[in-house]
């Protein structure tokens, strides 16, 4: 919303925009990032959903209107900027204790003690990469500030990674960079979390855990990577608590998971990233925000038909809100990940299908009635406003047509738009039946992969790194 | 480690800003008589206060314009980059003389 007003006024429109009374600060940090500290806010008191017409017409009438015409007539008051340290300049001197106080106090960490960003940790981390220091990579929304493997090295150093993970960091960040992923969106108030998932060889290189406990911390790759998103985020995209992260309740950083490739290969189902452009057996990196997760206990059976009714329901139930990025918010967008223990991969696979059959099973059979699906996008909640039903929307060209087959509001309707928006995964204890099920966020963290290019003499280092 | 036992040399962790601050647009002398266009992310019952804006402002500053959101597109939905890439060209074209954009919550 406020990045509209920005391109009007840098247009030369003069606005006003509308932000309610939580969202006030957030305005304030994010009109800083988009290089317009001035930008004019009008309040909105409270939230308008909780509002009767009533009161909402009220406090438009007494607070909005008069802050609306004060931004479009009156010249903003200049806000004060703040001269920032040098890109790759000492910050501070002190001991253990002191540096963790400051970058706490400064906002720099998340809550826990950090590894003091040294130059000669942050030259370390730097010998794992061929790129420059000083090469940038990306434009972080929503602080508009410069992703470079400089500031790549120094949070790595700061998460706890090991020097060697430079370059699955390096990827990461291409990830976060890339449009497609959408991280400016990251501090929106649903509080999503990123899941990475590691796929190649350097799974095994690098030492990530990726049987019993795939997403438990504990193991230094999953966990120190899983970190370093949080912080970059923190540090670079500018997501900062009680500032421009809004997440009403959040979550902590997940842990990255790696894929249990010998198993992929064994069944001949593609990883994650195969499945997203990469050559089959290339190291890579899987990003995509996830608004929540939930295992599937004990599946049970002997054939995949023994096995999907359980997944496709957990499935099914799982999924609520966020059903407007399948329809109306975002159409196409919902892309939820369905993690199967090998065991329950193997089982599927045991009787012959394929990862393409098992999204075509879910997309066929993983379906609700058309009334509860509206209930969710535009009854319950408003997050697709104006009440249109399924068979309207479809009408009007904004569903595909297997939403509107009728105008029964008990036919069944998928709650993805094709197949393929059912990514599946292979990871955790191989031997038992629980499954894991993360509903999608939709476009404000869309699925995003990228290969992780390792440096050369990569080997040598990796040993001499022990 | 420094020069100094048991202290640390730390180095900033975050990027530079990459946009420089700059002024906003000048302000109107006025809302009679101009042109206001809606902005919206389709979200936070923003139709209902536009609205309620609408009726105010006409009644205040005689002569005004409005410009509703569905001749922009949802600013937050799959299009935003298109519809913010299109924006400045689309609201010189329909002569907008300023904007209104919602909702933030």
């Amino acid at each position: 919303m406020l990045r509209v007003s920005a391109v009007a006024e840098k247009a030369g429109v003069p606005t006003a925009s509308l932000v309610s009374q939580g969202f006030i600060g957030q305005a304030k940090t994010t009109s800083f990032g988009l290089g317009l500290p001035d930008l004019g806010v009008a309040l909105v008191p409270g939230h308008p959903d909780v509002q009767s017409s009533e009161e909402l017409e009220h406090n438009v009438k007494s607070v909005t209107l008069e802050r609306v015409i004060h931004c479009l007539t009156s010249a903003q008051q200049g806000m004060e900027t703040v001269a920032e340290p040098a890109p790759r300049g000492v910050v501070f001197e002190g001991t253990l204790d002191e540096v963790n106080r400051y970058f706490y106090e400064n906002l720099w960490t998340d809550g826990v003690p950090v590894v003091p960003p040294t130059l000669e940790r942050i030259e370390a981390f730097l010998a794992f990469t061929d790129r420059d220091p000083g090469e940038v990579l990306g434009t972080m929304l929503p602080e508009n500030r410069a992703a470079t493997i400089w500031n790549i090295a120094v949070n790595g150093v700061m998460a706890g990674c090991r020097p060697e993970y430079m370059p699955v960091l390096v990827a990461l960040v291409e990830a976060m960079a890339d449009p497609q992923y959408g991280v400016e969106h990251s501090g929106n108030t649903p509080g999503a979390e990123t899941q990475i998932v590691v796929d190649g060889p350097i799974i095994k290189e690098l030492g990530f855990n990726y049987e019993q406990g795939a997403l438990r911390d504990g193991f230094q790759a999953n966990t120190s990577i899983g970190r370093f998103w949080r912080l970059y985020l923190c540090n670079v995209a500018g997501f900062q608590r009680h500032q421009n992260d809004k997440a009403t309740f959040g979550g902590t950083w997940h842990v990255a998971m790696a894929e249990n490739e010998d198993v992929l290969a064994e069944i001949k189902w593609p990883s994650l990233c195969a499945g997203m452009g990469l050559d089959a057996g290339e190291n890579g990196v899987f990003v995509s925000r996830f608004t929540g997760a939930h295992v599937i206990v004990s599946v049970y059976g002997s054939t995949a038909a023994e096995c999907l009714p359980y997944l496709t329901d957990a499935v099914i139930k799982h999924t609520g809100w966020e059903l407007c990025f399948t329809i109306g918010m975002s159409t196409g967008t919902y892309k939820p990940l369905l993690v199967l223990s090998p065991i329950i991969a193997r089982t599927i696979a045991k009787s012959g299908l394929t990862k393409a059959d098992v999204q075509k099973h879910l997309f066929e059979h993983a379906r609700i009635p058309a009334r509860q699906f509206e209930k969710y996008i535009s009854g319950y909640t408003n997050i697709v406003p104006g009440r249109r039903s399924l068979y309207d929307m479809v009408m009007l060209g904004k569903a595909p047509k297997v939403f509107g087959a009728s105008r029964d509001p008990e036919r069944l309707v998928p709650i993805v738009i094709r197949p393929e928006d059912f990514m599946i995964a292979v990871s955790g204890d191989p031997l038992r039946t629980n499954c894991y099920f993360f509903s999608h966020n939709g476009m404000l963290g869309f699925p995003t992969a990228k290969p992780v290019k390792l440096p050369q003499d990569w080997r040598a280092k990796l040993r001499a790194a022990g | 480690m420094s020069n100094k036992e048991g202290t640390y040399s730390v180095y900033w962790p975050r990027g530079e800003r990459t946009l420089d601050v700059q002024p906003v647009a000048p302000r109107l002398d006025s809302l009679s008589g101009k042109t206001v266009a809606f902005l919206w992310d389709y979200m936070f019952r923003g139709d209902e206060i536009f609205a309620i804006l609408q009726t105010e402002l006409l009644a205040r500053f005689p002569g005004m314009r409005f410009i509703g959101p569905d001749e922009f597109g949802s600013t937050h939905g799959e299009d935003e980059r298109k519809i913010l890439a299109a924006l400045p060209e689309k609201l010189k074209s329909l002569k907008v003389d300023a904007v209104i954009s919602g909702m933030g919550c």
